[in-house]
């Protein structure tokens, strides 16, 4: 369960948010409506331990009861998933996948693991590809799949969805609902697109500017 | 890269691009003024300047030295407007375009040495109009390069600078929408030069004023092209002072350092007059720029500064074939515009000399330029860092102005008394303080190359790799240096061509103890053993062409390659690359 309590940003001489409060069960998604600017996409980069400098932010951040957001970046075990999938290029879609896997697990379980997620992803022969090889919503799939073999405790989604065709968006969303459930984490979606909270089919928060 | 202790390292690399100059610039500033504790002088006196302004030769020499130093780069200046004004996004100056960066790539001592096959009184252009055409039977007795009006220096100059400014100009063309412009001013009426004149040149100017800059403080101190190519006794005022700085007589050190002091003051007065010569230029314009007229007397200056501009491309392009074309020659005539028997004789009996120059020059080249492409990265790294930190990104951290010293800053300024320094460090003569004077030059170039690209690098893949897996050292190589394999491969090649490139420093840094192709090429140049000369400056040329060429080739291929050769290796057989 991951909780966040009286979570307030500002700039120098601005305060963007105040005082939110939410907690998100296992399994389910949270999602995040507000308007642009408001600082949704700080909030993700304050739980995932990347602010911006220029941004002060205060707040507690509870995970399975342990407090998040004094922990260090490399502890923290966070999912981030953003507009761009951000594939390595240089890498191809397997190298990718190997990427994230934990380094504790040995070389033939890693292999099958990311293999097993080929499968899942219809697309055994993409193996050896080239991100700019795959379309825009197999690059999403794969960057889903990437960050879910890193194990992470919690998920953050940041616009994922905005980049794709409407026809497309439907059957990504489906399937990252369908695997945020699987791994069974808390997962909080920021987004523009109604239809992208009704989808994800857990609560939604419609933040208003501060003041 | 997760830099720690920014502030130190920023202080430890601000201090290493200024303390050798400001070091070398107080062991030439003190001998001008008498003060020369190793020749037991320890007074001041201005003894040194009065000797040196009664030298009739002083004189002879900063008439030559303005001369070329003024009229290459405004030469060059002119004539890579006039290309660009032409040929701007025309189809066929995308083939121009590719034949700038060889040019631009090869060292000036290897184009001098062609230039010099090429318009000797025996060279290349004269042989292809003899005998048929004038007559001789026997070069003419002409005085055609090295002459005493530095016209052949200047032709030199510019075969080298219009080629940079015309690179800097069409890197420039981006900021200043020039598309856009062009369809407006011609919607109006205005034809295609005239609106380049009145338009677009006075936009561009600004722009370019620090490359014109470098070219115009490069074009009054250079040293290694006036060797070759320039008018010897009286000699530019850099070969002067080269020669008292070489004299076997150490009190004329003193008269060298009071030149190089003159020198540096030429330079700002030079660049200040240029400026001034500008404002009253544009002052002088400015009523004819909107007067509304589409096209004007003035138009002319453009067309013929094409013409010529295309000219001197043509025989860059001679200049440097004339190099293959000697090395292999066995017997050529006069008046024969070819060999008559060819050999490989020259290189076969050259190949111990050129090995070891060759392993020399490559070995001071890679290590100059793999330490300035990990000293740019940390500064890179260390501005980007100070650009995230503040609210208001300020455009210009420390390092964007520290790296144009050198390069702004007269070799012959402050090399001799650098050399003073490094005796004193007992490092004279070493490999070791070459490549440390070669890393002077060389960073500036890898730093600016690598800038651009680093900046506009996106941290996001790298804070995604980070967050996957948390190695942020392993991750800022396999992640972020690798996805900048072009340009960190295009600026190895332009630091390594500027190491490749540098006569004095190796000279100085040295003392002749360690020859590369550029300094060995160099001496020979005058010794009238073509055969020779054009085998070393034909590899002088060759090596940053192949460097440049390896760039361009190898970061597009490279993940196609490593994943071929990964798949072949592997038991996997569902391996298709």
């Amino acid at each position: 369960m991951l909780s966040v309590n009286a979570f307030t940003l500002s700039t120098k001489n601005k305060v963007l948010i105040k005082d939110l409060s939410f907690t998100i069960e296992k399994g389910q998604v949270l999602s995040l409506m507000g308007p642009s600017g408001i600082g949704k996409s700080s909030l993700l980069h304050y739980l995932s331990g990347t602010l911006s400098p220029t941004l002060t932010a205060t707040g507690n951040v509870l995970l399975d009861n342990n407090t998040l957001h004094n922990q260090s970046i490399q502890s923290r075990k966070v999912g981030l998933l953003q507009q761009m999938p951000l594939l390595f290029p240089h890498m191809s879609i397997l190298e990718n996948l190997l990427f994230a896997i934990p380094p504790e697990i040995k070389k033939q379980e890693r292999q099958d693991l990311a293999y097993q997620a080929l499968e899942k992803l219809n697309m055994p022969d993409k193996a050896h590809s080239l991100p700019k090889q795959l379309s825009g919503g197999q690059q999403a799939r794969v960057a889903l799949l990437r960050t879910l073999l890193a194990k992470p405790d919690f998920l953050l989604l940041d616009e994922p969805f905005s980049k794709l065709d409407p026809a497309l968006r439907r059957d990504v969303r489906t399937f990252v609902l369908a695997e945020i459930r699987h791994a069974n984490i808390p997962a909080l979606l920021v987004t523009h697109d109604a239809e992208d909270a009704k989808a994800m089919e857990g609560k939604c928060l419609e933040i208003e500017a501060a003041e | 890269m997760p830099l720690k202790h920014t502030k130190w390292i920023t202080v430890f690399i601000a201090l290493f691009l200024v303390l050798p100059i400001f070091m070398g610039l107080i062991g030439t500033l003190l001998p001008a003024f008498q003060f020369f504790p190793p020749l037991g002088e320890y007074t001041f006196s201005l003894d040194p300047w009065r000797n040196m302004l009664a030298q009739g030769e002083f004189y002879a020499s900063l008439k030559l030295t303005l001369i070329s130093g003024i009229g290459g780069p405004l030469l060059s200046l002119w004539l890579a407007l006039s290309l660009l004004a032409w040929g701007y996004q025309r189809p066929f100056f995308k083939k121009i375009e590719a034949f700038l960066s060889p040019i631009l790539a090869i060292p000036h001592a290897a184009i001098a040495i062609g230039l010099l096959f090429l318009l000797s009184p025996s060279g290349w252009l004269i042989r292809l109009f003899s005998p048929w055409l004038t007559g001789f039977e026997r070069p003419p007795n002409w005085i055609t390069v090295q002459d005493p009006y530095s016209l052949s220096l200047i032709f030199a100059l510019v075969i080298k600078e219009m080629p940079y400014l015309l690179f800097v100009m069409m890197a420039a063309m981006k900021s200043i929408q020039a598309r856009e412009t062009i369809q407006a001013c011609q919607a109006l009426g205005y034809g295609r030069l005239t609106l380049w004149r009145k338009v677009l040149i006075p936009q561009l100017y600004p722009i370019i004023r620090l490359p014109i800059f470098i070219v115009i403080a490069f074009s009054l101190t250079v040293v290694d092209l006036a060797l070759v190519i320039g008018p010897n006794t009286p000699s530019t005022l850099a070969i002067t002072l080269y020669r008292w700085f070489n004299d076997p007589d150490l009190s004329m050190r003193l008269m060298g350092s009071a030149g190089a002091v003159f020198l540096m003051l030429v330079i700002v007065f030079t660049l200040a007059g240029w400026e001034i010569m500008h404002k009253l230029l544009s002052h002088l314009t400015r009523y004819e720029r909107s007067n509304g007229r589409r096209c004007g007397f003035s138009d002319n200056l453009l067309g013929s500064g094409v013409v010529l501009g295309l000219i001197t491309l043509l025989s860059a392009f001679a200049a440097l074939l004339l190099l293959p074309l000697w090395s292999v020659a066995k017997r050529w005539r006069f008046p024969d515009a070819l060999p008559s028997t060819w050999t490989w004789n020259n290189i076969e009996r050259a190949t111990p000399l050129l090995l070891e120059l060759a392993s020399n020059t490559l070995i001071i080249a890679v290590i100059a330029t793999l330490i300035a492409g990990v000293f740019s990265l940390i500064m890179l790294e260390i501005k980007r860092l100070s650009c995230a930190k503040s609210a208001t990104p300020s455009e210009h951290h420390a390092f964007d102005w520290l790296i144009y010293v050198p390069i702004l800053l007269p070799q012959i300024g402050f090399l001799f008394g650098l050399h003073v320094l490094l005796i004193y460090l007992d490092l004279n003569g070493s490999l070791c303080a070459i490549i440390a004077l070669h890393l002077m030059y060389v960073l500036p170039y890898v730093y600016l190359t690598l800038k651009g690209p680093y900046l506009a690098y996106n941290e996001q893949y790298l804070q995604q790799a980070n967050r996957l897996n948390y190695y942020p050292w392993r991750h800022y190589v396999t992640i972020k240096l690798a996805m900048l394999k072009p340009a960190l491969f295009t600026a190895f090649a332009m630091g390594f061509s500027v190491s490749i490139a540098q006569y004095l420093p190796t000279l100085i840094a040295g003392e002749g103890r360690h020859s590369t192709l550029t300094t060995e090429a160099v001496a020979l140049a005058a010794s009238g053993d073509r055969k020779k000369v054009g085998s070393m400056a034909l590899l002088q040329a060759l090596f940053p062409v192949i460097v440049f060429w390896f760039a361009q080739v190898i970061p597009s291929r490279w993940t196609k390659w490593r994943l071929t050769i990964k798949c072949f290796f592997s038991k996997d057989k569902k391996c298709s690359a």
